[in-house]
């Protein structure tokens, strides 16, 4: 009953009347959340079914959105947001099984590795059991698969694998004929990723190569080089596609660069971790309003406020000392520091006062 | 105003600042279970009134069915919207409880109130001229404004402003005082006098229209109703308010005295210019906890269900430096109110013969 407050034009109108929200069926939240947290329509919900260790610091969650979610493309990411000591945390996984799956099964997977000192992945690894609620928002991302059949070489790094996993499955489902191959890097055979996954994806899909290499298990790391790009058959036809450490993308680019393959046919796709917050950072860095479509670069200890004003742009603001919270923005992505607390923030999405607000390195806001 | 010394005024703001501090690393579970506890709270109260306004035939009903949304908007006016949009807890990063989107449930706009109340009031707090909220222009409170025959019916005024408090507060921006000074033009209030409509016409539609249609038989009982929550809510809403600032030991300030002021001399005005009053949890909850009118205007974006945890140690720091700490019985404190706008209707002679008179 409540989606045709959101679907129906007329009743929608009518319920901004009568609630004074954008989204009234929102309204009744609070009285539907505690009878059941899959009612909730201010975002849609998703019940943990369940969670199991792929490696000593990764775990797959299987969840059962809510039937209205829109589903996604393999190789997609989905925004998560959770509840955490009173406060709401948005982050970005990638989906890590086939679109397919949601399709028959209604179930999605997220597979997460904790980040070191990273604060919503090690509370879902140490506190979300089966049977709680979390949220999930919009689909999004390019790192799709050929429309028509073409060969394909993955390079995977670590938690890297998680899109490419979608995206295997996705294409063994149909019995995609063109040649795939895998190159998996791991640091030791223990991190190895969704190991059963991929086998069974090697045996029942002839098409599919699969090379899984521990990085760390020799006397020298022994990295991507040569000699594994020289056994990928016919390499320059091949669309590649990207996910892992930087490093690893970095080289891995170079290298197919270096044997003629074209921008065009890489696709990467980035799983940065968050840097650790050194004392004595230098505060600035490159800002940009995305509303405005203006970017500009600061530096020191200028508030975003300020930033914004030199750029020409006229953010509303009251106080200017942190107290009216008439400046109040959307922080997409980055880091800033309050001025009033000296505390940093996180780097995902989050409201946060312009004139007390000091960017420590690159910062996305929605102004 | 009491007259403090600058490095006075820096120990201050350092001794104000560390319970701010504090508090703010202290925000978590148990905030946002608290103001999700007044949301269901709020949300059941509105349903409840609205089901059973239609069998307000039956009289114990029709009183509970006015009472139960009054309460409803009492407590989504003062104790969620007006907290909410000071941005208490903007920390949750809930886009439903954001300081800047929120709007509630009254003919004011949430962006003009964020204009007039949390930038206008908050930072020029009782600096008359600057702070439009000092006799909302419609009260002379204090010699600083000439008297004239007019002052004379202002208890009309008050009580008039109090009945349709709601429309009062929505119109507010308009700065008609203004408009007939001709500082400004009725042409550069036209965005704003089109947003009022909107508002307005959303809030009168919804409880003196629809609702009353939607169960026509009934209508007139359903109108009735509605028409005495609101009443309800403006009465309460406008007398809290009115003993926030009004109280006969609250301070007033001159533009003068605050040019360049430092955030020390800001927390001082804070302090003198706002007055509390006592009560049970449930006054507190229902007066969206401004009974803490002083915690809340030095820290207007801390949750406010923590004014009272944390208002013992404001005393101290009031008492330490000899600051008054205005505090008092509802009653009483109201009494100073009625007491203030009485007298300031009296020519300036009269008042001061009838002052000079002991009590």
């Amino acid at each position: 009953m409540l989606s045709k407050l959101e679907n129906s034009t007329t009743l929608r109108w009518l319920g901004k009347q009568l609630f004074n929200r954008e989204d009234p069926a929102a309204f009744f939240d609070p009285l539907l959340a505690p009878l059941d947290p899959m009612l909730v329509r201010q975002y849609v919900p998703a019940r943990v079914e369940r969670i199991e260790a792929e490696t000593a610091d990764t775990k797959t969650f299987t969840l059962k959105p809510a039937a209205r979610w829109g589903g996604f493309r393999a190789g997609q990411h989905v925004t998560v947001s959770i509840d955490i000591d009173g406060r709401r945390h948005n982050r970005t996984f990638s989906l890590s099984c086939s679109p397919l799956r949601w399709q028959k099964e209604g179930l999605v997977t997220l597979t997460i590795k904790r980040l070191p000192g990273g604060l919503v992945t090690n509370w879902m690894h140490d506190h979300l059991e089966p049977g709680a609620v979390i949220g999930l928002g919009e689909t999004f991302g390019e790192f799709l698969i050929p429309g028509q059949p073409e060969p394909v070489l993955f390079i995977a790094g670590g938690s890297g694998i998680t899109p490419i996993l979608s995206q295997l499955e996705t294409m063994a489902a149909e019995q995609y004929h063109a040649p795939v191959t895998l190159l998996y890097f791991v640091r030791t055979q223990a991190d190895i990723i969704a190991a059963q996954r991929l086998h069974t994806l090697r045996q029942g899909w002839p098409a599919f190569s699969l090379s899984i290499l521990a990085t760390e298990t020799g006397a020298a790391p022994r990295f991507l080089n040569d000699d594994h790009l020289d056994a990928v058959p016919g390499l320059r036809a091949r669309r590649c596609y990207l996910c892992g450490p930087g490093g690893l993308m970095e080289l891995a680019t170079d290298l197919l660069h270096q044997r003629g393959i074209a921008d065009d046919h890489i696709h990467c796709t980035f799983f940065a971790a968050p840097k650790a917050a050194l004392a004595g950072d230098s505060l600035g860095g490159e800002v940009r309003f995305s509303r405005s479509d203006v970017t500009v670069t600061a530096e020191g200890e200028v508030s975003l406020l300020d930033i914004a004003e030199a750029a020409s742009l006229s953010p509303r603001y009251g106080c200017r000392m942190g107290i009216c919270h008439q400046c109040s923005c959307t922080k997409t992505s980055g880091t800033v520091i309050n001025r009033l607390t000296g505390k940093t923030s996180g780097p995902g999405e989050e409201k946060i006062q312009l004139c007390v607000s000091v960017p420590k390195g690159p910062v996305n806001l929605e102004l | 105003m009491q007259k403090l010394t600058e490095a006075q005024l820096n120990e201050l703001e350092k001794d104000l600042n560390a319970i701010r501090d504090e508090v703010l690393a202290d925000l978590g579970e148990r905030d946002a279970r608290y103001i999700r506890k007044v949301i269901r709270l709020h949300r059941s109260l509105e349903v409840a009134g609205r089901v059973m306004m239609p069998f307000g035939f039956i009289p114990p009903v029709f009183v509970a069915a006015t009472t139960a949304l009054g309460l409803a908007k009492i407590i989504e006016n003062m104790e969620i919207g007006h907290n909410v949009m000071h941005g208490q807890y903007d920390w949750m990063n809930d886009p439903a409880l954001h300081s800047q989107t929120y709007e509630w449930d009254t003919v004011c706009t949430g962006d003009s109130w964020r204009r007039t109340h949390n930038y206008e009031h908050h930072t020029y707090t009782n600096v008359i001229g600057k702070d439009r909220d000092y006799g909302y222009a419609v009260l002379r409170l204090s010699d600083d404004v000439k008297w004239h025959p007019g002052h004379s019916l202002q208890f009309i005024n008050y009580v008039l402003l109090s009945v349709f408090f709601q429309w009062g507060v929505g119109v507010h921006e308009l700065e008609t005082e203004r408009l007939r000074r001709r500082e400004i033009r009725w042409k550069d209030k036209l965005p704003f006098l089109k947003e009022f409509a909107r508002k307005g016409g959303r809030q009168a539609f919804k409880d003196y229209v629809f609702f009353p249609l939607l169960t026509f038989p009934v209508a007139p009982i359903v109108l009735a109703g509605n028409v005495g929550a609101n009443l309800i809510r403006n009465l309460w809403s406008s007398t809290v308010i009115f003993c926030g600032h009004f109280t006969q030991d609250a301070e007033t300030f001159t533009e003068a005295e605050c040019e360049n002021e430092s955030k020390g001399h800001w927390y001082l005005r804070q302090l003198t210019g706002s007055s509390n009053f006592t009560g049970g949890k449930l006054v507190h909850l229902l007066s969206g906890h401004l009974s803490y009118q002083i915690e809340h205007h030095v820290f207007p974006d801390l949750p406010a269900h923590r004014y009272p945890e944390i208002s013992p140690r404001v005393q101290e720091i009031c008492a330490r430096y000899g600051i008054h700490y205005n505090t008092g019985s509802f009653a009483g404190q109201y009494g100073t109110v009625i007491k203030r706008i009485l007298k300031y209707s009296l020519p300036d002679g009269v008042r001061s013969r009838l002052e000079a008179q002991p009590a």
